[in-house]
């Protein structure tokens, strides 16, 4: 990455004194705003569409989650999907084995993948750059195998089936709509979460650290503490997204629910929105899976191929993601591509 | 004020200072000069908490600060300019004050924008594209936002044009007035000695001379070895 990147705005708006109470509350009325959309829309759409948007919202929620750590603090983690995974198998575990109600079930994972994130995290985020991100890959491929090697908890390779019928059934399954409306609420979440972040004094702390560790620690941040509570945070929202899911999908299996695809869209999705804000996943999130369901429709034999172009292109112009790069030709008034590439270059 | 006694300390098994006796009293400007490899930035680091001492002691107004994390060192009142400034390239000069100001949740900018008032016009400037001469400013008015009662200065000359290097050295008497004692380590002995009120010359890890700066600028060895006078 470029040295002379973002500039970003200031944590405390207030102090700059230009800026006024609307424009700090802009964020927030439109994200209600959106919420009532979400909720209008619901009803205008057919079965096939209410999951799509329903996965939309998933993506969403998890782009939010994977920015806090790789995009606020700048710890690139290719192994999130170990939270997805944690959450939906605690979800699956304590629904059959100990007969909770999902609604007691959703919480407990989050709180679990919370804490398995503060503690691979006081090791692993000691690391920097492409051994944090190796570290964290190697994690989520060994709890696959942790969780396919315990049968008797978690039914092993053969799956495990939440009990969403009969008189096993601890919570009634919800349906298209319940699906619809839970997942909004998670990304309604997790963007409440990454909001509040980008705006407060830890947030800040999140940006120097990502900026240069070293200084941050020698300005007085608890560098360690700040890293490894993004971590958790990131983990929970993640862990609650999978332990919907789990529920959602009635049967889980570990190849899926540590599958590093997850990771990857995740990534991407955050990359190629923008990095380190709070609109551009939301951006990229919903960009890239509408992308991705509207190819698989209208091209069903070559659409991962012609996602993958659109990615690599993206990419190559738009390296920054696309809000940054919005935001940058706004302040300089160039707004070519090639300029944005030049500026770049790796 | 700041007192370092017997201090040894080095990297793993490399032992880079030898048995410190140094200094530092209120609202003043010391200098340590040496030349390269002589463990001046070693010696700053310990002071900063980032190396701890293995024999001797450092105390900051009675508190020892060999065994405290560098947050904790922040805290009792020290501030470390580091080598090359490290400032936070892509966040606004305005952030990196403010970030200065992190303990103690310091916010006002007027103190250190007075002392650099060229700062002023570039608060909402990326960091990272001012030139040399201005990210030093704002590294050593990020170094005061936390009010420290010592501000420790890492090769301040560091690839900055000798005016710059004048105009920025002569805030530093304002600053010790201001309450803030500087430890300033150079390479530019000359600068160095002029500013300072006392001085400590630095080699292969031991002080060889050390007293009022005035007189080692006159000093015959300190002449020979870094004035290349005499």
């Amino acid at each position: 990455m470029s040295t002379v990147t973002e500039a970003e705005p200031s944590f405390d708006r207030q102090a700059t004194g230009s800026r006024l109470d609307w424009q700090r509350m802009l964020p927030w009325g439109l994200l209600a705003l959106l919420m009532a959309a979400m909720l209008g829309l619901q009803s205008q759409l057919y079965i096939g569409q209410e999951r799509t948007v329903t996965a939309i919202f998933m993506f969403v929620a998890l782009a939010q989650a994977w920015n806090v750590i790789g995009g606020f603090t700048g710890y690139a983690c290719f192994g999130q999907v170990v939270f997805f995974g944690i959450g939906g198998y605690a979800t699956a575990v304590t629904m059959v084995h100990w007969h909770l109600s999902f609604w007691l079930a959703l919480p407990l994972s989050g709180v679990g993948a919370a804490l398995f994130g503060a503690v691979i995290g006081l090791p692993l985020l000691r690391l920097k750059g492409h051994y944090f991100a190796i570290a964290t890959l190697g994690v989520a491929e060994g709890m696959r195998e942790v969780v396919t090697n315990v049968p008797a908890l978690t039914g092993g390779g053969a799956g495990i089936t939440v009990p969403t019928v009969g008189e096993d059934a601890t919570t009634a399954y919800l349906g298209n709509d319940g699906f619809y409306l839970l997942f909004l609420g998670i990304a309604a979440l997790s963007l409440v979460v990454a909001l509040v972040i980008s705006r407060n004094r830890f947030g800040f702390a999140l940006r120097a650290i990502h900026q240069d560790e070293d200084a941050a620690g020698a300005m007085g941040i608890n560098t360690t503490r700040a890293k490894v509570l993004a971590f958790s945070i990131s983990g929970m929202l993640t862990g609650l997204v999978g332990a919907c899911y789990a529920f959602q999908q009635v049967v889980i299996f570990p190849d899926r629910l540590f599958d590093v695809e997850l990771t990857v869209l995740m990534v991407v999705m955050v990359v190629i929105g923008g990095s380190g804000t709070v609109l551009g996943p939301l951006l990229g999130a919903v960009g890239l899976q509408y992308l991705s369901e509207y190819l698989r429709h209208s091209y069903t034999e070559a659409h991962t191929f012609i996602l993958g172009a659109i990615i690599i292109v993206a990419v190559v112009f738009l390296p920054q993601g696309f809000v940054n790069y919005v935001r940058e030709a706004r302040r300089s008034g160039d707004y070519s591509l090639l300029a944005n590439v030049r500026r770049y270059r790796l | 004020m700041l007192e370092v006694s017997g201090a040894s300390a080095g990297y793993g098994r490399v032992q880079v200072l030898w048995d410190i006796e140094l200094r530092v009293d209120e609202r003043e400007i010391v200098s340590l000069v040496g030349p390269n490899g002589a463990g001046k930035t070693t010696l700053l680091r310990v002071l900063s908490g980032m190396v701890p001492v293995s024999s001797g002691t450092v105390t900051f107004r009675g508190d020892l600060v060999n065994g405290r994390s560098v947050e904790q060192v922040v805290e009792l009142g020290i501030s470390h300019v580091p080598e090359g400034r490290r400032l936070f390239p892509g966040l606004s000069v305005r952030d990196n004050l403010r970030l200065g100001g992190w303990r103690g949740k310091h916010t006002d900018l007027e103190p250190v924008l007075e002392l650099f008032p060229g700062l002023t016009t570039r608060l909402d400037q990326v960091a990272g594209s001012m030139s040399g001469g201005e990210q030093q400013m704002c590294a050593i008015a990020r170094g005061l936002m936390s009010r420290p009662e010592l501000m420790m200065i890492d090769e301040l000359s560091l690839g900055l044009a000798p005016v710059v290097v004048d105009e920025i050295i002569e805030r530093l008497p304002d600053i010790a007035a201001s309450g803030t004692s500087v430890l300033l380590v150079e390479q530019d002995v000359d600068a160095a000695l002029r500013v300072a009120a006392r001085a400590y010359v630095l080699e292969t890890g031991r002080i060889a001379l050390s007293g009022k700066a005035q007189d080692l600028l006159t000093d015959q060895r300190v002449q020979e070895s870094y004035l290349g006078l005499g």
